[in-house]
């Protein structure tokens, strides 16, 4: 009797919670598990020849980016009516998290937004799909060549461009004008490091104490960003890739100690804050909106925006405005140039990729793909969040159209951002995967690390490009780095 | 009565020494309570940019604004509070039922096997969830087919073992004595437990309860990943959508954090009680 | 009399095994699916070069790079000093909030409950951006106020090697150990006043009934907070991540930075698998030792 009661608790207990598990719904299809090998949930097409389904992940480009995906929904149907596209929407930070869980899982979406960078990474686990048999050439067209040619990786192209953006460096306009810099002539002509160096310095206010209450450039280096910074100094230093056409590695150059010794003499100046190493993005805004520096980096176009909308705050003073904070117009200036090298701007492109998971789609769910990226990144939506992020459209077709909402833009800055963007160089498309991905390790291991404790001045330029130049060498070989 | 020699004292000494643990605890708690007061007086801002954030202690201003703009931000505002609460109350009552069980049984049952499968248990706790993150998605996206469905997000939690060793160790003190007594007195051991153990167990479950109900409550990464759309999308989740390319709406991101903080409060304090009395064995006893 | 009533305990104690499995089903069941399961693949996947498409078995590749790479072995070595620097007096303050929080009436009780307990409902976000501002390197910070309140000239905290280590370890005293409070809050509760009453008796005196009462009580708590605290503590990448990065120069890079980097960053899941498994041994062997030492079950 009592040992059947028990084996009754075992059973019921084993029940109860197998009904919690399918309590709450949703479509358990248990098939069978089977340990290792899932079959790809997103992709369905191939048996049905006419209709298809497309997922893509995308972030918040802007809040009405994410606000439109519904229509942007109904509206790709509309104009192909087999196709439904789903929009699977996830926040700005965590989203390479979930796209590489989704990844290494073996069901990716079709489409996912990446930053171009990133680019190898992926094409390094083979789960990048080629769309040229499925562009036209028309299609093509309609895409700027610099940004277009960011998503290729040899002979193929993997994604399409959302926009392509400069990170640069922004002034206050009163302050510049007042260390007497004839800024329209430098958005113009550019300036060599010696220039900017002097234009800080004259930028710096000390008060009776000797205490500096304003310094002449600020740029936010702490923790990973401080990437950023090197990042974007060193294309115009003569180092605006990791490898050369030769495939060697650049930044064991002679370059490379030129521009760390710069960057450590701007601080040693007092140009710059000695605390420089722990500002973060924020800080160093709040200093720019404060009129504790002249100039500030990285730069982008919205800041423009962001500053105006501060200085109407200030007008009404109802307490809304950023505390302690000053009028002041943001003016778009380009990155100084290092060891008499060419001025080369960091252009940003972000986009889409097309994946695939563990089954091979077939070729109409490709040609849908494409379709769906296409609608993605040009005509009326790209138009609409360009606008909203103060960019200039890449496609002809999105420069073509009126956005939904447009925004007040100071014509230097346009004119500036225009000259600069004229400037960025193609993507490299012939660094293999793993040359890329040693790369990248370095730069996580070896450069930001050093760049940290060089900015802190806890280590000289010369130990700093020594401990570069050793990692490097261990991972390419002496033969795989440039020697000068 | 009690630890405090209370009776011994004089009321003069009482009072100093009352004042001087009070102000000590009062400065403790001042420095952890700040990101708080941050939170909740930057949820009274205006919503802007997070560039454009003040830095200042005091507000310069009092508007509801990021309030109105957290609710009309996104139609599915009120969803990710109702789907977070969902979730974290399945996952903390499934907890508390059966954790209690099971740390009752490894600490007070003699069976086979107990320690081995004890320490197996707690090995696997010692493993970080970045590595395992990826297999146990594709157990539930693509094996089970789960995704989007609150079954995925209650499941991985059902029975937590940080929860069954938090028990165990409570267990650990109720004398065995009383188990045994009502051994003899024939009960079975359904019984005990409910007799006997989950009587004097109420401060534990009502700390279980509130510990797993904020970490589900909490939890950011995993319903961010099994969810794809909005209407599922728990209240941590939602609030990272105040994130975009260059800027982030402050404001009202706090003002969500502090709404989503207030359901835990009301959890608290509606269980609080069950710790203030603490059930003592005693008191069964007696 | 007393024979029989042994041979009848034992006869009990034995016939529990039915009932024990019963009562621990449903959590086995559980911790099988999601937590077995996904740890024998990490198993698995440490073995291999990891790739959505297919993998190859490495054998032990991966954990020979683990052990060859100086990074991993400084990584180690923080998140030891952090641990060392920062679970124990975590414990010992929540311990002291505690027991300070005891001898008051409920109501006040009550209040001093909930204002430890507030912070640990505050988002990591929120956190994250209070910290770096309470740590801004400029005069006008708030931490720099305070030490040049002393005289001291203003720190790079975050920034410098010498004091980033120590800000981050300053951040975990300092922020929410109401977790902690709550647990031993209810053990002090489950103490049952007849042993005070004892004492007080004997004439002991507030120190002498928290060693040999109060202390001894709590051991297994106190065990479980340890044993938590230090895993929780050797996984920890978060505060790193956010606030330094890592730097300067690793300064702070602990070794669940390093798996982040491993699985995200560059890929290498296998990689990431194995340095888990190693890091996984090594907290597993100081649990051990915790146990040995103090998981002694106290009964009365």
């Amino acid at each position: 009797m009592k040992k059947r009661l028990r084996v009754l608790t075992l059973f019921l207990s084993v029940i109860m919670m197998l009904s919690l598990l399918s309590a709450c719904g949703g479509n358990g299809n248990n098939s069978t598990a089977s340990t290792d090998s899932g079959n790809s949930g997103s992709s369905n097409g191939g048996s049905e020849p006419k209709k298809d389904t497309i997922t893509a992940l995308l972030p918040p480009v802007t809040g009405n980016f994410q606000a439109r995906f519904t229509e942007m929904e109904k509206e790709f149907n509309e104009m192909y009516p087999n196709l439904t596209l789903k929009i699977e929407p996830a926040s700005w930070e965590d989203m390479t998290q979930k796209l590489d869980t989704q990844v290494n899982a073996g069901s990716p979406p079709d489409i996912a937004w990446i930053g171009s960078t990133g680019l190898s990474k992926y094409a390094a686990l083979n789960v990048l799909l080629d769309l040229n048999p499925y562009l036209s050439d028309e299609v093509k067209a309609d895409y700027d060549a610099v940004p277009l040619q960011s998503f290729q990786l040899g002979d193929a192209q993997y994604g399409l461009p959302a926009y392509m953006e400069i990170h640069s460096i922004g002034g206050n306009k009163q302050f510049l004008e007042e260390a007497g810099l004839d800024y329209k002539s430098v958005q113009q002509n550019g300036w060599t490091y010696d220039k900017f160096r002097e234009a800080i310095a004259k930028g710096v206010v000390k008060n009776d104490k000797g205490e500096t209450t304003r310094y002449g450039f600020v740029f936010a280096t702490s923790g990973v960003t401080s990437k950023d910074y090197l990042g974007i100094m060193a294309k115009s230093a003569g180092l605006p890739e990791y490898f050369d056409k030769d495939l060697k590695y650049t930044y064991t150059s002679k370059n490379f100690l030129g521009l760390l010794t710069s960057l450590r003499q701007l601080i040693d100046d007092g140009s710059m804050p000695k605390e420089l190493s722990s500002i973060d993005a924020g800080k160093r805004w709040n200093m720019f909106l404060t009129g504790q520096t002249m100039i500030t980096g990285k730069g982008l176009s919205s800041f423009e925006n962001s500053a105006r909308l501060n200085n109407e705050k200030i007008k009404a003073n109802d307490g809304s405005a950023v505390a302690n904070s000053i009028e002041a117009d943001y003016i778009v200036l380009p990155v100084p140039t290092f060891n008499g090298a060419d001025y080369v701007p960091t252009s940003v492109v972000d986009g889409y990729i097309a994946l695939r998971g563990k089954k091979d789609p077939s070729e109409e769910h490709k040609q849908n793909i494409a379709l769906a990226m296409t609608y993605l990144s040009s005509g009326q939506v790209a138009a609409n969040y360009s606008s909203e992020i103060f960019t200039t459209p890449v496609t002809a077709s999105a420069r073509a159209l009126e956005p939904a909402e447009s925004f007040e833009r100071n014509a230097d800055n346009v004119a500036a951002s225009d000259i600069m963007k004229s400037k960025a160089i193609p993507a490299r498309t012939d660094i293999p995967t793993d040359l890329a991905a040693e790369a990248i390790k370095i730069e996580t291991e070896v450069i930001i690390p050093k760049l940290q404790a060089l900015l802190a001045n806890e280590i000289t330029p010369q130990q700093m490009y020594d401990a570069v130049k050793a990692a490097a060498t261990k991972s390419f070989g002496a033969d795989g780095v440039v020697v000068d | 009565m009690g630890l405090y020699n209370n009776g011994l004292r004089s009321k003069g000494y009482l009072f100093v020494r009352n004042g001087l643990i009070i102000t000590f605890l009062i400065l403790f708690a001042a420095a952890t309570i700040f990101p708080i007061y941050f939170m909740i007086i930057s949820s009274f801002g205006d919503p802007v940019e997070a560039g454009a954030m003040s830095y200042s202690i005091f507000p310069s201003k009092i508007s509801f604004e990021s309030y109105k703009f957290f609710f009309k931000f996104s139609p599915h505002s009120l969803d990710w509070l109702l789907n977070s609460f969902i979730v974290a109350a399945c996952i903390t009552v499934s907890n508390v039922f059966f954790a209690t069980l099971a740390g009752y049984a490894f600490a007070k049952m003699k069976f086979k096997g107990k320690n081995i499968l004890f320490a197996i248990l707690l090995g696997s706790m010692m493993i970080p969830g970045q590595v395992t993150q990826v297999p146990l998605y594709i157990l539930i996206v693509n094996v089970f087919d789960l995704q989007n469905t609150y079954t995925a997000l209650i499941m991985p939690s059902l029975v937590t073992v940080y929860n069954i060793f938090l028990v165990k160790q409570f267990m650990s003190s109720i004398p065995v004595e009383i188990i045994e007594a009502a051994k003899i007195e024939g009960c079975s051991q359904p019984k005990i437990f409910w007799h006997i153990i989950m009587p004097l167990s109420k401060t534990v479950m009502a700390v279980l309860a509130i510990l797993t109900f904020m970490a589900a409550w909490n939890d950011f990464f995993w319903p961010f990943l099994v969810t794809n759309t909005m209407d599922m999308q728990t209240i941590q989740v939602g609030l990272k959508n105040f994130r975009f390319a260059n800027t982030t709406y402050f404001a009202p991101m706090m003002a969500g954090a502090t709404i989503s903080a207030v359901p835990m409060f009301i959890l608290f304090f509606s269980l609080q009680k069950y710790f203030l009395e603490g059930v003592t064995v005693g008191a069964v006893k007696g | 009399m007393n024979q029989t009533l042994t041979k009848r305990k034992k006869l009990k104690l034995e016939s529990d095994s039915g009932w024990g499995y019963a009562f621990i089903a449903v959590a086995l069941i559980a911790f099988c699916l999601f937590t077995a399961y996904p740890v024998i693949n990490a198993f698995i996947i440490s073995l291999q070069e990891y790739g959505p498409l297919g993998s190859t078995f490495v054998g032990l590749e991966n954990f020979a790079n683990s052990f060859s790479d100086e990074l991993f072995w400084k990584a180690l070595k923080n998140t030891l000093v952090y641990t060392l620097l920062t679970v124990p007096f975590n414990i010992f303050l929540s311990f002291l909030i505690a027991i300070l929080i005891i001898p008051f009436k409920k109501r006040t009780q009550t209040i001093f409950k909930a204002l430890y307990y507030l912070p640990a409902v505050a988002s990591g976000v929120a956190l994250a951006v209070v910290w770096l501002w309470i740590f801004d390197p400029l005069k006008t910070g708030i931490f720099n106020q305070l030490v040049g309140f002393f005289g001291v000239s203003n720190q790079n905290w975050l920034g410098s090697s010498a004091t980033a280590m120590f800000s981050l370890v300053l951040m975990s005293w300092l922020s929410s150990h109401g977790t902690a409070i709550i647990i031993y809050l209810a053990a002090l509760l489950g103490i049952d006043n007849s042993y005070y009453e004892a004492a007080e008796i004997d004439g002991a005196t507030f120190l002498q009934k928290l060693w040999f009462i109060v202390v001894p009580f709590l051991k297994p708590t106190t065990l479980f907070l340890l044993v938590t605290g230090v895993i929780g503590s050797f996984q920890v990448f978060q505060n790193a991540y956010l606030m330094t990065g890592g730097g300067p120069d690793h300064a702070t890079t602990m070794v669940g930075l390093l798996i982040f980097n491993n699985a995200f960053t560059y890929f290498e899941f296998g990689e990431a698998a194995a340095q888990s498994l190693v890091l996984a041994a090594i907290i597993g062997f100081i649990s051990f030792l915790q146990f040995k030492f103090i998981g002694k079950d106290v009964e009365y």
